[in-house]
């Protein structure tokens, strides 16, 4: 079946997360990404798990439905490989450090002037302008100055990041944003134009609730655990063999959901009467309910808050995840055939569309698996692709 | 001109993934209209705690760039209101629980009936289709699920949630994702589509690396406090005066870290000398190196590691976050007048295009505020749009000659 993006051609000059993040969900809609490499592979190859010898998992990770192809920058050949190329394709997309896509003759000016249309997106840790625009950034850097790091763990104890990499993750998915928008906006002008984005600026910019806590209260937003900065009950509550979550704070789910652990009284309790007492008597409210609710089990919690229509759930490991049948049923987990390491698991398209579907179509690619196709395909002969393997080029 | 100029959103959402959503596509100058109940407004205008001048924070926060329409959709006359303005639109974005748009007759049947072309979007908490699809689900309750909370946290301590909403935020990314992909497909086709997504698939999205640690090993990967899955020191380090973070991840940066606090010994450590002895030896190495970061304040080491390059930050609060030089320079923090509220602050555009920029330069409105602009655009005559005012079908701000609130 069709993508969505069927046609659409992207140049993904990326590496590590971000960048091979957001290019990976423009191949699960359809576009023909061709990765980029040096020929002895981006970082990812090279470091951390193997799903089997010589192959990186993390590699694995952001890179399906791609094609390969390498090229050395650092020789004049390359670079004008890469021009035809992107005489080709719609987007590029890179996350190198500002000033490296420059020194290597590969920048926005530079392309565009090949192709007026192509739309560049650039992800870097600050973004390309400001104090800190030359600085390396990684994912905890930009959590821990974003904020996101003061306001994630529990009061006193040390510091604790999001556990997924939500800042590499995000920036990913806003440079997703820019260049779809970009794809847009290039039907109406005719022109491509330059897309920048960092891991700084997604941290910011996921951080709404919190700023807005900031600046309405002037109070600097704290670390609470599981809790919500604006409701409750909406947190982790102890059972008798371990943690459940629940969110009960709306003025119909609140009785309810009292009642439903004997305790109604809590509702007529000047403490915790409207939704501003609850938030301000948090801890007490906490252990009120925890006396109730550490006498039964999960699974007991679950299914009276599931009769009841409260939402909550279980606090699942990534192996529980995966296995819970309604991630099965959204198609949550796939698996992918690759040369090496045989049938790999992958995580499905979390956006379900009903006529042009997400489809995960193949594994990661080996290093250069496609830089002969791709290279006959953008005109060059076999004897000029010969010379160009010679010279080490490819 | 704006990315999205001339695309027009129609905004049945609450509370936040949706919202969110469609916040970003308004950023990025699409016309967003959003319908709400006359008289209450949706939920958020009234839950949480944050206000100014009795208009609510988070609803400022979520719904900025918007129009508003302020429609009974439980009266036909509501319905039909919202029907004329599908014929016009682009894009219809949801997010109530499955099943409640189409018991209003708004559910993607019937309004790709009247639009063809329409992309409908539908966020909710599991999706809809699969064994929990009817069931409530709230931010929390995803990164429960998903195993977010599973590898946040303190090695040994309490649950820790991802302190930002990152479920919701999530879906409402990967749905201007979803809706963006499907406008491109409607150019070639014109063919609109269902568009469904939820808050527990976009946090299972986000766990990427943790799932290939899990396929990997056959373990289900920990909490690990504010330290990295497969690479060392990668963390926060204590300082004489609190905590800074690093990310020593390569050969290269590792010997820049060492070089930066003075502790040459350390490259020669067999257990340090590769990035596997590292990872493996995490906890023996951090306490050695702490020996010596502990002795000097954040500023000093932060002020070493940047003349080495080693990737470094202080881990600020929201207040110094906001304040921040590269915040300000980036053009993150906005200033808008809400027509209500007066003055008021909002985040800007995290991803900036060099020909047709997005800009946050409108506030979010006040309940209505929009609905008679709204009405005249589908060519309602006055007599008819102060019937409907009149029935209580829709209700506008200001009201000429005084407002009711």
């Amino acid at each position: 079946m069709a993508g969505a993006l069927d046609g659409i051609r992207i140049i993904d000059q990326t590496q590590v997360m971000a960048g091979p993040f957001a290019s990976m969900l423009l191949a699960d809609m359809g576009a023909d990404v061709i990765k980029v490499e040096p020929p002895e592979g981006e970082h990812a190859r090279h470091v951390g798990l193997e799903a089997a010898p010589g192959v990186a998992a993390s590699f694995l990770a952001v890179n399906r439905g791609k094609k390969g192809i390498t090229l050395d920058l650092k020789q004049p050949e390359g670079v004008a490989v890469l021009k035809r190329l992107v005489a080709t394709a719609d987007v590029l997309v890179e996350n190198y450090r500002p000033g490296v896509a420059q020194r290597l003759g590969v920048d926005y000016d530079t392309l565009a002037a090949v192709n007026p249309r192509l739309i560049y997106c650039s992800v870097s840790g600050f973004g390309q302008t400001g104090p800190y625009a030359s600085r390396g950034g990684y994912d905890l850097i930009a959590q821990g100055m974003a904020g996101i790091m003061s306001a994630t763990g529990s009061d006193g104890g040390p510091p604790v990041k999001v556990g997924v990499p939500v800042a590499d993750l995000g920036a990913g998915l806003f440079a997703l944003l820019g260049i779809l928008c970009a794809l847009r906006a290039r039907r109406i002008t005719g022109r491509g134009q330059r897309v920048d984005t960092s891991l700084f600026e997604a941290a910011l910019a996921l951080s709404a609730w919190e700023a807005t806590e900031y600046w309405y209260t002037g109070e600097i937003p704290k670390r609470l655990g599981t809790a919500h900065r604006l409701n409750a009950p909406y947190q982790a509550f102890r059972a008798s063999d371990g943690y459940f979550t629940v969110g009960a704070a709306n003025p119909k789910l609140w009785p309810i959901f009292a009642g439903l652990i004997g305790r109604p009284e809590l509702t007529q309790d000047p403490r915790f009467k409207g939704v501003g007492d609850r938030v301000k008597n948090r801890a007490a409210l906490e252990k009120e309910i925890e006396v109730a609710t550490s006498k039964e089990t999960r699974a007991h919690w679950l299914a009276r808050c599931e009769a009841e229509g409260i939402p909550a759930g279980p606090i699942y490991s990534i192996p529980e995840a995966q296995a819970d049948p309604h991630a099965q049923a959204r198609g949550m987990v796939q698996e992918l055939q690759h040369p090496q390491a045989g049938r790999v698991k992958a995580l499905g398209n979390p956006v379900k569309l009903s006529r042009s579907p997400a489809a995960l179509r193949t594994a990661a690619p080996l290093l250069g698996a496609d830089t002969d196709a791709v290279l006959a395909g953008a005109g060059y002969t076999p004897a000029e692709i010969g010379a160009l393997r010679v010279k080490k080029v490819i | 001109m704006k990315p999205l100029a001339g695309l027009r959103v129609i905004d049945f959402t609450q509370a936040m993934a949706a919202p969110f959503c469609t916040m970003n596509l308004a950023d990025m100058g699409a016309d967003v209209i959003k319908l709400e109940p006359p008289g209450e407004g949706e939920p958020t205008r009234h839950l949480g705690a944050v206000h100014k001048r009795g208009h609510s924070a988070t609803f400022m926060t979520m719904n900025r760039g918007k129009r508003d329409l302020a429609v009974d959709l439980k009266r036909p006359e509501g319905v039909e209101i919202v029907k004329r303005l599908v014929e016009t639109a682009d894009v219809f974005v949801q997010n109530y629980r499955p099943g409640v748009a189409d018991r209003l007759g708004l559910g993607y049947a019937a309004l790709s009936a009247i639009n063809p072309r329409l992309i409908y979007c539908a966020v909710s908490g599991f999706g809809g289709t699969g064994p929990y699809a009817s069931r409530g689900g709230y931010d929390l309750i995803a990164q429960g699920m998903s195993g977010v909370i599973s590898v946040t946290g303190d090695e040994d301590g309490a649950p820790a949630k991802s302190g930002v909403p990152l479920s919701d935020l999530a879906a409402g990314l990967f749905s201007a994702y979803g809706i963006l992909c499907a406008l491109e497909h409607r150019d070639r086709t014109g063919e609109g589509q269902l568009v469904d997504t939820s808050l527990l698939e976009a946090a299972m999205a986000l766990t990427v690396w943790e799932a290939s640690e899990y396929w990997v090993t056959g373990e289900a990967p920990k909490a690990l406090g504010s330290a990295h899955r497969l690479s060392a020191p990668y963390q926060a380090l204590r300082a004489a005066d609190g905590y800074f973070t690093v990310g020593a991840n390569t050969d290269r940066l590792y010997e820049g870290f060492c070089r930066a606090i003075g502790r040459g010994d350390l490259l020669t450590d067999p257990r340090f000398t590769s990035g596997a002895g590292r990872r493996q030896h995490r906890k023996a190495l951090v306490a050695e190196v702490e020996t010596t970061t502990a002795t000097e304040p954040r500023a000093f080491w932060l002020e070493r590691l940047d003349k080495e390059g080693v990737p470094a930050g202080p881990i600020n609060d929201y207040a110094e976050a906001l304040s921040d030089p590269q915040t300000l320079a980036r053009r993150m923090v906005v200033d808008l007048v809400h027509p209500g509220a007066g003055p008021i602050k909002a985040l800007g555009v995290p991803v900036k295009l060099s020909d047709t920029p997005g800009a946050v330069d409108k506030a979010a409105p006040i309940l209505g505020q929009d609905t008679e602009d709204i009405l005249i655009e589908l060519g309602y005559t006055e007599s008819e749009r102060r019937d409907l005012e009149a029935k209580g079908i829709v209700e506008r701000w200001p009201i000429p000659g005084g407002n009711r609130r």
